[in-house]
């Protein structure tokens, strides 16, 4: 009788619970994604704009139940200075178990890459563009083309706009010696010289005495390595003393400060090919809602760091399909084994390296305007 | 022709560097307080000219807003946040931290109200036109000197001709005696927060004509501002003055025969020189112990 009873309650109980079931085993143990952004300092604009697309990537995993965990998105503030980088690393991944992260900045990405490695916690960068950032961890991916795909394409551009004398103002740190190299590289390659370098420190405010260096060497066009305010403050300091030349620097002058500045007018770079309007239906839906949720159009930070995240959706469903636990070693196996994914911008196809392959465009600043050259 | 360029843009950077150092100096001195947030005030007179600006302010109106605002923080620090501690223990540390703290609070005000990156203002008196080959001047230049010329020249009228700046520099020498004869001491303090972060808004707001403004620029401003204080003598608002367009001019003179990396290290290479040789900075006064 005893046995009856419990029988007919636990079936009842089962009935009850049975429309639940699915919905307690998604909300089991989250999976802990976290960032490791400038949020406050010079360099904080760039914190909001990479955190946006992290954002709306993970809205539209849930919204597709892409997943059967719940994510929990924990974000940490690097300052873009490595130090504190490191900091915010070793807190996601000791602290918070964070079983996929999010980095920027070259000199950031190279300090904590030996603790991802360590730990074996997937990194994916979407804002840095050190062409050494490649193959730097097993763990740590590339969802952005780094500097030397940029460099390659802006080059012989410009050099066949009759711009054959190049001065370089760059960053004191691992990105703007990257982008020395690769201009003294790639310059007598496309036609060009390099004919002034201009080191400046991080914390470098006033470039009135570097325009007067610059414009001694007489160059015909003058690339910007640089970062946050201080690449504002750079294109500012050179058109105000003087420097009246083509003003051409890499995807970190996509930036809203830079294309609300009247001095940048003019100034030519190199982003991803995006087709937000007529692209795949992915990527218009990622334009629509990012308009709709920020009332602007994307740029595409947000797209990199979107498929950054979106990556972790779709290879994390990928293991959840064969109950395979999700770690790096998991992720990465599932990255090398299927290599090509729907993401934002079409089809993302990553190499042994873990680079994500993407095509670039040549594009300049007009009025406030992107206008794309090639 | 080069160098007189870098001398030129020295200057121009320099009498901005001299009246944020002369600020600071001024708080100090009288008030012994190490006002580490000095910075902050120069952050906030300058985005408020710029909220003043974007918003079709007339010039003259968001320039005193700006003065406004940077009094009213002086102020605030000195009654809400340096008085209450020296009340207690008032030990320099306890300060110095307190007031590290507060910049850091407005640090993230700003970038919460303001947003978080670059902000300039858009006018042609920054823009540099070639007066002779090779030497592009700017109108801001020429702003830039009479504007810190006047403020030197009315604070030291101020300091000298009345009875308020007598106290303050009484305050400054002997405040025991001062209370002595019964002035007060309280105001005193308050009127040199005043006065000393008044200093930093037109500073301010021609930072924000020449090199443009984020919210971190007050770090940069306290910087050179203690290095100022050092270099030119402890308690000497003339040194200090001084020695902020000293450095301006060396970190941007240094260019002619070194690598422009080491602009702004050339600043801290005359801090060090000072310390090593003459301790007591340009125009401090030796103290036997």
């Amino acid at each position: 009788m005893i046995g009856t009873k419990f029988s007919r309650r636990a079936l009842l109980g089962s009935a009850l619970a049975a429309p639940f079931i699915r919905g307690a085993a998604a909300q089991g143990e989250p999976y802990v994604l976290g960032s490791v952004f400038p949020q406050s300092g010079p360099n904080a604009e760039y914190g909001p704009v990479f955190t946006s697309g992290v954002q709306l990537a993970l809205q539209h995993i849930e919204q597709d139940r892409l997943l059967q965990r719940p994510i929990r998105y924990i974000s940490e503030d690097s300052q873009a200075l490595p130090q504190q980088g490191v900091i915010a690393m070793t807190k996601l991944v000791n602290v918070d178990k964070a079983h996929w992260t999010f980095a920027a900045f070259t000199s950031v990405s190279k300090a904590i890459a030996p603790i991802g490695d360590r730990a074996k916690t997937v990194m994916i960068n979407g804002g840095a563009v050190g062409p050494d950032l490649s193959g730097l961890s097993p763990y740590f991916w590339n969802v952005i083309p780094l500097a030397h795909l940029e460099t390659r394409t802006l080059l012989p551009y410009l050099v066949g706009q009759g711009k054959k004398r190049f001065a370089l103002v760059y960053v004191d740190d691992p990105l703007g010696d990257a982008i020395l190299k690769e201009l003294g590289e790639q310059l007598p390659k496309a036609g060009g010289e390099l004919v002034g370098s201009f080191s400046i420190p991080r914390d470098a405010q006033q470039f009135g005495p570097v325009a007067a260096r610059v414009r001694q060497v007489r160059p015909d066009a003058v690339y910007i390595a640089s970062f946050g305010a201080q690449q504002a403050q750079i294109i500012k300091g050179l058109r105000n003393n003087g420097v009246s030349q083509q003003l051409c620097s890499y995807s970190a002058m996509n930036l809203e400060s830079i294309r609300t500045l009247p001095e940048a007018n003019g100034m030519t770079f190199t982003v991803q090919k995006v087709d937000y309007a007529g692209g795949d239906a992915l990527t218009r839906r990622f334009a629509e809602d990012y308009k709709k949720a920020h009332n602007r159009e994307p740029t595409v930070y947000n797209a990199n760091y979107y498929n950054g995240c979106r990556l972790f959706g779709l290879l994390a469903q990928e293991l959840e399909k064969t109950n395979t636990p999700v770690n790096g070693d998991t992720l990465r196996a599932a990255l090398l084994r299927v290599r090509k994914f729907p993401l934002v911008g079409g089809t993302g196809e990553f190499d042994d390296a873990g680079n994500m392959m993407a095509a670039i465009e040549v594009v300049q600043w007009n009025n406030g305007s992107l206008t794309k050259l090639v | 022709m080069l160098f007189v360029q870098l001398l030129l843009g020295g200057v121009q950077n320099g009498a901005l560097y001299a009246l944020t150092a002369a600020g600071f100096a001024l708080i100090f001195g009288a008030t012994k307080v190490f006002h580490v947030a000095h910075g902050s005030a120069f952050t906030l007179a300058g985005y408020v000219f710029l909220y003043g600006w974007t918003h079709n302010w007339n010039s003259a109106l968001s320039s005193l807003a700006a003065v406004a605002v940077a009094v009213a923080f002086g102020i605030g620090m000195e009654r809400l946040v340096y008085r209450p501690i020296q009340r207690h223990e008032g030990s320099f540390f306890t300060v110095f931290v307190a007031a590290f703290g507060v910049s850091i609070v407005v640090q993230n005000l700003v970038g919460v109200f303001a947003g978080r990156g670059f902000a300039s203002i858009d006018t042609p008196l920054s823009n540099a036109s070639e007066v002779l080959p090779e030497l592009f001047l700017a109108d801001v230049f020429w702003v830039a000197i009479i504007v810190a010329l006047v403020m030197f020249v009315a604070l030291t009228l101020f300091l000298s001709r009345t009875n308020a700046g007598v106290g303050l520099r009484a305050l400054a020498q002997n405040p025991d005696l001062l209370r002595a004869y019964g002035l007060s001491s309280s105001r005193l303090s308050m009127l040199a927060f005043a006065l000393g972060s008044a200093l930093v808004a037109p500073a301010a707001i021609l930072t924000a004509m020449t090199t443009g403004l984020n919210e971190a620029v007050g770090n940069h401003v306290m910087l050179l501002s203690m290095a100022s204080t050092i270099v030119g003598g402890v308690g000497s608002l003339r040194g200090a003055a001084l020695a902020g367009l000293l450095l301006g001019v060396a970190e941007s003179v240094v260019l002619v025969f070194l690598e422009t990396q080491w602009a702004s290290a050339a600043s801290f290479l005359v801090l060090f020189g000072f310390i090593l040789f003459k301790p007591s900075g340009m125009f401090g006064a030796a103290v036997a112990r």
